[in-house]
């Protein structure tokens, strides 16, 4: 039934954007094989319930169609409200600031130190201390405030 | 139209933490921690209930129900899954066997709605009428089961009827979870 397979591909949609944004952000430029298998086996499991047995091109078609469509929306409705915005993205968190570690934000966000010191060797930091502020974006990147900035 | 329309001045939106625009809403992230760990543990009860077989194919799925004369009992799902193929189990009793025969009447919601795709063993012969489907088997003496393998196409609630010559009709519903 066309309405079935339609919701069907929103409903799997919507249930992935979810789980991809409480399964939390973690730190690093590239994702880690630990997270390919995350993100492989969600979309493998999802596709099998949209598709069910209906394998036509026009299933296809139209199922592409409604997430394209369902995505467009989603996106407009974030560029409109800053809420839902945060709701979809999240927000940024200070990890680290003026040598004082966020305790709560990095046990949330399950960040440990080394994940910081990671990305603070990467701008070329040798300890942690050179940093001024840490800020976990909302992409799973670490952003590095290095100390010096405060001079110059 | 002026090349000035598309533009606006750059103000500074993005609140600060000290001296960095970071755009920090810790108000917002307490809140949607919060609801991380409300939907976990919602997630953690979908799961043992589907363990348990809320959602079909587990122990609360299963029932079992007799005629009050005895010439039937019936093992099926209570809950199904759509497109997943189950089995509806009849056992028939001394009573239900007439003259070396079984005539059993299985409803019109059991062929279509729940997708009945074969029945085993082959019945003799098939009878349609009276909003379903009489079988007949050859039948010698207990214990003797039949067995329809079931298919549903789509979520929906369905109440069945399946009936024995000779004995009263067992009615059942079955719901049918996406």
């Amino acid at each position: 039934m066309a309405p079935f397979i339609i919701f069907r591909a929103i409903f799997g949609y919507l249930f992935l954007v979810l789980m991809v944004r409480i399964v939390g952000r973690r730190p690093g430029k590239q994702l880690t094989p630990f997270e390919f298998v995350l993100i492989f086996y969600l979309g493998g499991l999802t596709l099998t319930g949209m598709v069910g047995d209906e394998s036509s091109l026009t299933n296809a078609v139209c199922q592409i169609l409604a997430v394209g469509l369902c995505h467009y929306g989603l996106a407009w409705l974030r560029f409109r409200s800053t809420r839902i915005a945060k709701l979809l993205d999240g927000v940024p968190l200070i990890l680290l600031e003026h040598r004082q570690w966020r305790t709560n934000a990095l046990s949330h966000m399950r960040i440990q130190d080394d994940d910081v010191m990671d990305m603070a060797r990467d701008q070329g930091l040798r300890d942690l201390t050179k940093i001024k502020t840490a800020v976990l974006e909302t992409f799973g990147e670490i952003s590095i405030v290095p100390a010096d900035e405060e001079k110059s | 139209m002026s090349e000035e329309a598309f533009l606006s001045p750059v103000e500074d939106t993005v609140p600060k933490t000290g001296d960095v625009a970071v755009g920090e809403d810790l108000e917002f992230q307490r809140a949607w921690w919060r609801f991380e760990r409300g939907i976990w543990i919602f997630f953690l009860l979908l799961l043992i209930a589907d363990l348990l077989g809320l959602f079909g194919r587990g122990w609360l799925a299963k029932a079992k129900a007799v005629d009050q004369s005895q010439t039937l009992s019936l093992d099926y799902e209570r809950i199904e899954r759509a497109n997943t193929p189950s089995i509806m189990t009849l056992h028939f009793g001394r009573a239900a066997i007439q003259n070396g025969k079984v005539k059993v009447f299985v409803s019109e919601e059991i062929i279509k709605p729940l997708g009945a795709q074969r029945i085993s063993p082959q019945p003799e012969s098939s009878t349609i009428g009276d909003g379903g489907i009489t079988y007949t088997f050859a039948a010698t003496q207990p214990p003797a089961t039949a067995e329809i393998a079931l298919l549903p196409s789509f979520p929906g609630a369905h109440h069945f009827r399946i009936q024995v010559a000779g004995g009263q009709p067992i009615d059942g519903d079955v719901v049918v979870v996406p």
